[in-house]
């Protein structure tokens, strides 16, 4: 009984300092990857020869092969030439890259959905194409775009796990250490899979807020 | 004073001529009506007037400036010319006084309280009711939509408005309210150039009609030298927009 009280004492202070881990590791790289996506995103449409194939090139690589490879590229290849990141700095940093890699496509999606009069109506208005970007488009451009990203930073609470690649100690590598202690599977598992849960229930009602909140009233009040 | 010149403008799409060689004047305080049938190049020559569409030839003077010309400041010009759209253009993210502020901030520079202040003064001129300054786009009617973007247009103290058929796209209803306003502001001595189809509203407000057809100024004068115009083609055109066919209603 005394064991098993000193499981879940010990277990649940670890799972803590993961929980704070992983919530660091998308606290940072969610903002990241959404503003590099936009940056992405706008510049595939108005970037030009260069900032375009750039952007686009970008997003091919990013999206071109699985995450693992970007840590391991970031953690285990960039001292190889002599830049030496720390675990969770390697994560945020390849988390961002992904994830802005995809954001991009929802923007870039929702930036060609946009009326061609609303850009009319800018440039009469004399607008320049910066002005017309950054007050007219991408404001709408953004609000079509953000259930795909509300739908990418979910999709990161759950590959943030992968970060214990790199040895990360977030939230699955404390419950892997403590399964190959215990073989607690089922308890140990069943635990991290409702915080995995009730983070993800969490960010799906933050998005839906922030979405209603966003809202351009479209009917007659 | 000549505020608008456009000489010998050419416009070319794919195989499709669509402007061929018109050239017109604006001159200050006039109101002049451009009128013609689908395809005759009004929307084109009117969007190729702030470069909106960039003609293949031909040079446009603002106000004594080239906008034609390489070395032009176009963003600048173009504040110098109001356009209204056929096409609603609302900014939809912005309420009513939002799309009438967004070009006193971000484009004049004005400060937040007195682009408030300019914009509820163009809203009131074009009779836009104080309960609906808030209020979205999509949560106003055709008509006010149009006198929304009137005042966008009208709130940077254009020294030229163009209407490309303001009333197309609303009901008959809803586009007494907008031909009123339009009508108001061009007797209040603001510079108007006006494509419509509604000939009534081009008799009663144009000092001159301008008639145009296949890419080219056809004939025009004032309304009471169009309603005896001698060329065919321009009476034909006006007898059908007046539902007539050779001297019988059709």
């Amino acid at each position: 009984m005394g064991s098993r009280m000193e499981f879940w004492s010990e277990y649940l202070s670890s799972l803590l300092m993961g929980f704070l881990t992983t919530s660091e590791l998308v606290a940072i790289s969610a903002p990241l990857g959404i503003i590099l996506g936009i940056a992405l995103g706008a510049s595939r449409v108005y970037g030009g020869i260069i900032l375009g194939s750039f952007a686009r090139g970008f997003s091919a690589l990013f999206r071109g092969f699985p995450l693992i490879v970007t840590l391991f590229l970031v953690f285990f290849g960039l001292p190889e030439i002599g830049i030496y990141l720390p675990p969770v700095t390697s994560a945020i940093l390849s988390f961002s890259l992904c994830s802005g890699a995809y954001i991009s496509e929802y923007v870039r999606g929702a930036i060609m959905s946009i009326d061609q009069g609303q850009s009319l109506a800018a440039k009469a208005i004399g607008m320049t194409k910066l002005q017309e970007v950054l007050y007219i488009i991408l404001p709408q451009a953004i609000r079509r775009a953000i259930y795909g990203i509300s739908n990418e930073i979910v999709y990161m609470i759950q590959y943030s796990s992968l970060a214990f690649a790199i040895g990360v100690q977030e939230m699955y590598s404390v419950a892997r250490t403590y399964n190959s202690l215990y073989f607690k599977s089922l308890e140990i598992f069943s635990l991290l899979a409702v915080i995995y849960l009730v983070l993800t229930a969490l960010t799906t009602l933050f998005f839906k807020g922030l979405i209603r909140k966003l809202e351009i009233p479209s009917k007659a009040e | 004073m000549i505020v608008l010149r456009a000489e010998d403008v050419w416009k070319r799409y794919d195989d499709t001529i669509v402007l061929r060689g018109v050239s017109l004047n604006l001159k200050k305080g006039e109101t002049k009506v451009i009128m013609g049938p689908s395809g005759a190049g009004k929307t084109t020559f009117l969007k190729c007037l702030n470069l909106l569409v960039k003609p293949d030839k031909g040079r446009i003077w603002i106000d004594g400036e080239e906008i034609t010309s390489p070395k032009a400041d176009i963003t600048r010009l173009r504040q110098k010319i109001g356009f209204v759209f056929q096409e609603l253009n609302l900014f939809h993210h912005l309420t009513a006084i939002g799309n009438v502020m967004i070009g006193l901030t971000k484009v004049k520079g004005m400060s937040k309280s007195d682009a408030l202040k300019k914009a509820k003064e163009t809203l009131k001129r074009v009779h836009i009711e104080e309960e609906l300054w808030r209020k979205y786009p999509a949560q106003l009617s055709g008509g006010q939509k149009q006198r929304v973007a009137i005042a966008r247009a009208l709130a940077m103290d254009p020294i030229v408005m163009l209407y490309d058929e303001p009333t197309s796209a609303l009901d008959p209803g809803l586009s007494s309210e907008v031909l009123l306003v339009i009508k108001e502001l061009s007797e209040r001595g603001i510079t108007s150039l006006i494509v419509t189809h509604e000939l009534g509203f081009a008799y009663e407000v144009a000092d001159e009609i301008v008639v145009m057809n296949r890419g080219r100024i056809i004939g025009g004068g004032s309304p009471e030298e169009l309603r005896n115009a001698k060329n065919d083609e321009v009476r034909n055109l006006l007898n059908k927009w007046n539902g007539l066919k050779d001297g019988v209603l059709v």
